[in-house]
């Protein structure tokens, strides 16, 4: 009961899954070949009801205002101050890209057969799993435009920042504002990715449940995911069936914290790449897993 | 002619937590719809009709029993291009306006630019929607909506049309301008299932009904079959004396005399001539002699009344 079984979980998982995907290769690659056209569509028409929701634009408008807002904040040193900005401002992408995809996944599949306007769609030469996998895609838009903006504007105020601070003064380390751009970009990416996997995993939920349970479960994975190590730590204090539970949920729960790196980027602590390498992987295996049962889910399911 | 739509057995039974021995919403079905037919499905609210569109076109599972298009699967892609289906009470994308939603649903179909963009023009001016086409749909009456419903289910120009309620909650004018538009589909060859609780609209459409109760078909037919030989005959007559009813109740066949209408039941060429001439001697002017066939509510009624019987 160790991170390293956690590992080699996830190395015979993947493995597995590539396997999977080689032996079925040509099925899947015509399947996506053929069905692509309307996955592309149900994608953009995804984004583009998005689009026309107030809420979504009322909650970026939101956001954008919170993290425009670090700028008015000047009463730290510039390196407290360079920390503050990125931490708040890089903290605020991952909180709200988290409610954003929980608000956007959750309420797409649900709500497409409550509402029924799926009926029409899966009349037509529209596969249940193009439709499943037009809506994630609609979804990974919508968030990435999103994340994209914010750290636009998050990138805005960090450049105008060290603009007005200015270069460091010699002998005086404290006037430095770093504003770590790179860093600052990569670290949103991250978030993104973490994003991308949280919405694979709501996707799922949804392809079995109604919007009420989806929302609950993607609040659950968020919170287990986020709080990993903590699970962990948990879990090695416990004994028994209790233990047991904490460990399967420990593997089981994508760790979304291993796409964190706002503490690193924030201090300026050097990001192990292997790390993120790591994390990548897991995501892409989970993403992959999740929206092959969704699939297998849905494709069964009475709407 | 070519079966297009071929239904046998059809079983669904739906478990809950409250009904765990299941409630039989349709219960070993068999329906055939062949080409340029206008079939229309009659029922009272949960005898299985809208369940039965549902197995048909895929969204839910039978529990029993076999659905055949174009003598394929639903699951088969080929089948779907051949269909077009209106929902009851138009779900559609609320957000878009007419001319988005139907240029959506014909990329479904992998038409090109040009191709969708000369479909949705035809398609509006087919359903009388050029003028309100960049209406959000949300903003559209009722009216606009089924007709826009309609011309998302003519999107591929599709052989079978598949049509649930589709005049539910319009006004008599919303109606009467969907029934129109149904009978040109009609004309143009479509074969059209319809499910309606209007059964005057039925009327006029369709050319074969199934009546549905209980999940079951308690009578198929056309409108003759099952409305059978008419069983009387109704001679309209005006100016006749008063005096001459008891004389004219007391002739073979008439059943009754009533003001101004004279019922005969089945009658001979002879029976109905000395009717006539027994009339005219008491000072009547006939009007018009019709042989009426029961409506289609009242084959419906009867068809049920039989069965809760």
């Amino acid at each position: 009961m160790t991170p390293q079984i956690g590992k080699l979980i996830l190395f015979v998982g993947a493995m597995l899954v590539a396997g999977i995907l080689v032996m079925t290769r040509k099925a899947w690659m015509g399947a996506l070949a053929h069905g692509w056209p309307s996955v592309w569509r149900i994608a953009k028409m995804t984004v583009a009801e998005a689009r026309r929701k107030r809420v979504l634009q009322a909650v970026v408008v939101l956001v954008v205002l919170i993290i425009a807002s670090l700028n008015i904040v000047s009463y730290l040193s510039p390196v407290e101050q360079a920390r503050m900005v990125k931490d708040s401002g890089l903290m605020s992408i991952t909180l709200f890209g988290m409610l954003l995809s929980i608000f956007v996944g959750a309420f797409m599949i649900p709500h497409e057969i409550e509402s029924r306007t799926i009926y029409p769609i899966l009349a037509k030469p529209v596969r249940r799993y193009e439709f499943l996998l037009g809506k994630y895609l609609g979804a990974l838009i919508i968030l990435g435009v999103i994340v994209a903006i914010l750290t636009v504007v998050l990138v805005g105020v960090l450049l105008l920042q060290a603009h007005v601070i200015g270069v460091p003064q010699a002998g005086q380390p404290d006037s430095k504002f770093d504003a770590a751009i790179p860093a600052v970009i990569f670290a949103a990416v991250m978030s993104y990715c973490a994003l991308a996997v949280l919405t694979a995993l709501i996707m799922l939920i949804s392809a079995v449940s109604s919007t009420t349970m989806t929302v609950i479960g993607a609040i659950l994975l968020w919170g287990v995911g986020s709080m990993q190590s903590m699970l962990y730590d948990l879990s090695t204090k416990m004994v028994g069936a209790s233990r047991f539970v904490l460990w399967l949920f420990y593997h089981a729960v994508p760790p979304l914290q291993d796409f964190d790196f706002r503490t690193n980027v924030a201090n300026g602590i050097p990001i192990d790449a292997g790390a993120a390498v790591q994390a990548l992987g897991a995501g892409l295996l989970y993403i992959i897993v999740a929206l092959l049962f969704a699939s297998l889910f849905f494709e069964n399911r009475q709407v | 002619m070519e079966t297009v739509l071929q239904v046998e057995g059809l079983t669904k039974v739906y478990h809950s937590l409250l009904t765990p021995v299941g409630v039989k919403a349709v219960d070993g079905l068999n329906l055939s719809i062949r080409q340029g037919e206008t079939y229309s499905m009659v029922g009272p609210n949960g005898s299985g009709k809208t369940t039965t569109l549902k197995i048909i076109l895929g969204l839910i599972f039978p529990t029993d029993g076999k659905t055949t298009i174009f003598g394929k699967d639903i699951s088969d892609l080929s089948v779907r291009e051949r269909i077009g289906f209106l929902p009851e009470d138009a779900y559609l994308y609320d957000v878009f306006n007419g001319e988005d939603l139907l240029d959506f649903y014909a990329g479904l179909f992998g038409y090109g630019k040009q191709a969708r963009k000369a479909r949705v023009e035809e398609l509006l001016t087919l359903v009388g929607m050029q003028a309100n086409r960049k209406v959000p749909f949300r903003e559209c009456s009722k009216g606009m909506r089924q007709r826009l419903a309609l011309a998302q289910a003519l999107v591929n120009d599709p052989e079978l049309l598949i049509l649930d309620e589709p005049t539910s909650g319009l006004d008599p004018a919303g109606r009467h301008q969907m029934t129109q538009l149904i009978l040109e589909l009609k004309r143009r060859g479509k074969t059209i299932l319809l499910c309606s609780h209007f059964l005057a609209e039925v009327e006029e459409v369709c050319d074969r009904v199934g009546i549905l109760y209980r999940g079951k078909l308690v009578g198929e037919g056309t409108l003759r079959e099952l409305a059978g030989e008419p069983t009387e005959i109704v001679i309209s007559v005006s100016g006749m004396r008063s005096g001459a009813t008891k004389q004219l109740a007391a002739l073979p066949t008439v059943v009754d005399v009533g003001d101004g209408e004279v019922r005969l039941g089945k009658a001979t060429g002879d029976q109905l001539w000395a009717v006539l001439q027994a009339l005219r001697e008491a000072g009547g002017e006939i009007q018009e002699v019709t042989k009426p066939r029961p409506s289609l509510q009242d084959v419906f009624v009867r068809a049920i009344g039989e069965v809760k019987e």
